[in-house]
């Protein structure tokens, strides 16, 4: 088990937002998280990586404990795990390389040949050979979003936590983004995606967790997609919106 | 294309780091003058103090022998700086052409005793000690009489003690608006790479491995502060000591060595502590207050 979550409040300072929260994830899963803006998505996610306090209920990532997790260990649970961010978050006061070898540097890798055969790896498996003299800002969004999830894979995570992926991308570079990370959980490691992109959950279904009125549910694909695209239609979709 | 990207922004951070270091070069420098103005002031304070003495009047019986004796004596004191022994014959004569008048002759003898000035050290500059070396004087039965001028004495060590006083509580103001301005200076160099420490953090990266370049860079935008300071009061020193010469004294290597010095530690110190304080901020701050 990857997530393990049991009975979980989340509040972000004093509100609550999140109540009765219990998920269970496998490793080589592969789970959207949907909600309209506000309903908790982010805030659970950020309780998973330890940006948000867990307060009530049990909760374990990664084998880290999260309710006796103290602020000494969360970068080691971060290493356990990659994020990936809607809005990529990469250093941008150095190139792709930099980025990249400071991730290492970070999480106690010492031997330059190995750092370098390891980012020429990650960089290859996003098809981003060749770029890392690269600054991110001289990327498309796609490509830095790419660099992202390399980044993220540099430490062999067993879960991939993204937030809204493609929520600054054109539809054709989301599905590319999807793919690939559809592609690394069949390598066995676990992805949990907050997202409004609902064509692109018709076009990859798979289990899916919604946030809704202080709450989630937690379905199988089908009958999710099938309400969520009716309700979908009345809304603009953030992705086709930039 | 890149390559020309990379020393744009290379010159975009150095040109930040250049801000920040002529902001503390510049502070520090200020600090630097007021640190040269207390060390002229103790100089002078010395200096006047050192020319305050007082008159031992010995007895007109006195032989060569005892006189070079207490001369001797009082050498080896450690409140004195200088003696200068006086003949009766040479007091005679700037006597007489002090009044214009040759009064020897109109006494038929010389009424003048003997004396010996004495010049203090500064720190025995004062009424108290003053008057325990007296006293100890007074035991000598060829010594007649110990001359000072106690108002004087007392006038002078009040109002050097007055401006002493307000110069270090100037400096004190100083050096806290001097800290806050740098302190402030650098908050606003992290504050911009708030979002950079953020993704540092989340990445996996320790507090002290996120911490420790800033700190280094600050150490050294700190060093590199100070001997710009330095050099500007180099030359200000040098300016001055053109102009007036009598005003600076060069050989004082170790005081400005000390100055000197004083200014990089506080340079270092300033720019250390304030970047550790402004990062750790960053640092324990949730990704939400940034905004």
């Amino acid at each position: 088990m990857i997530i393990s979550i049991e009975n979980a409040k989340i509040f972000q300072k004093q509100s609550l937002i999140l109540q009765d929260i219990s998920i269970q994830i496998n490793k080589g899963e592969f789970v959207y998280l949907i909600g309209k803006t506000g309903s908790g998505k982010s805030s659970l996610l950020k309780t998973l990586y330890g940006d948000l306090p867990l307060k009530e209920g049990t909760a374990s990532v990664c084998d880290f404990d999260l309710t006796k997790l103290k602020k000494s260990q969360i970068p080691f649970l971060r290493r356990k795990l990659g994020i990936v961010f809607q809005d990529f978050q990469l250093l941008s006061d150095r190139s792709i390389h930099d980025n990249l070898n400071f991730v290492l540097k970070a999480t106690g890798w010492k031997d330059k040949q190995k750092m370098n055969e390891r980012i020429e790896e990650v960089l290859k498996s996003v098809s981003l050979t060749n770029k890392g003299f690269k600054f991110p800002h001289e990327l498309s969004g796609g490509e830095q979003q790419r660099v992202v999830i390399a980044r993220a894979l540099l430490n062999e995570p067993d879960l991939i936590l993204a937030d809204e992926p493609t929520g600054n991308l054109d539809p054709e570079t989301s599905e590319e983004i999807i793919k690939l990370l559809f592609e690394i959980s069949k390598k066995g490691k676990a992805i949990l995606m907050a997202t409004h992109d609902y064509q692109l959950m018709q076009k990859f279904p798979s289990r899916t967790i919604k946030c809704e009125n202080s709450t989630i549910s937690d379905s199988s694909p089908n009958s999710f997609i099938k309400t969520e695209s009716t309700y979908n239609t009345d809304l603009p979709q953030e992705g086709n919106n930039l | 294309m890149s390559a020309n990207h990379q020393s744009h922004t290379k010159r975009r951070l150095i040109s930040s780091y250049f801000t920040t270091i002529i902001s503390i070069s510049l502070v520090l420098f200020m600090l630097g003058i007021l640190g040269l103005i207390l060390l002229n002031t103790q100089q002078i304070s010395n200096h006047v103090k050192e020319n305050i003495g007082f008159s031992i009047i010995l007895k007109g019986e006195i032989k060569d022998v005892d006189i070079n004796q207490i001369k001797k004596t009082l050498d080896a004191e450690t409140y004195v700086k200088a003696t200068h022994f006086i003949h009766p014959d040479s007091a005679a004569a700037d006597l007489k052409r002090d009044l214009g008048e040759d009064f020897i002759s109109f006494l038929g003898y010389n009424p003048l005793l003997p004396s010996i000035d004495v010049k203090l050290n500064a720190d025995y500059a004062n009424t108290d000690s003053l008057s325990i070396i007296e006293a100890d004087l007074l035991n000598n039965p060829n010594i007649k009489e110990v001359i000072y001028q106690k108002d004087l004495v007392s006038l002078v060590n009040q109002n050097v003690k007055k401006i002493s006083f307000y110069m270090l509580a100037f400096s004190g103001l100083l050096l806290f608006i001097a800290t806050a301005l740098i302190n402030n200076t650098i908050r606003l160099s992290i504050y911009s790479k708030r979002f950079l420490i953020k993704t540092m953090q989340l990445v996996g990266a320790r507090h002290s491995f996120i911490r420790r370049p800033f700190v280094l860079q600050g150490i050294g935008n700190g060093i590199v502060s100070a001997f710009i300071a330095i050099s500007l009061i180099i030359v200000v020193l040098y300016y001055f000591q053109q102009q007036y010469p009598e005003l600076i004294d060069f050989r004082n290597f170790e005081l400005y060595g000390a100055l000197f010095l004083i200014m990089i530690v506080l340079g270092i110190l300033i720019s250390w502590i304030s970047t550790n304080l402004a990062v750790r901020k960053y640092l324990r701050i949730q990704t939400g207050d940034l905004y």
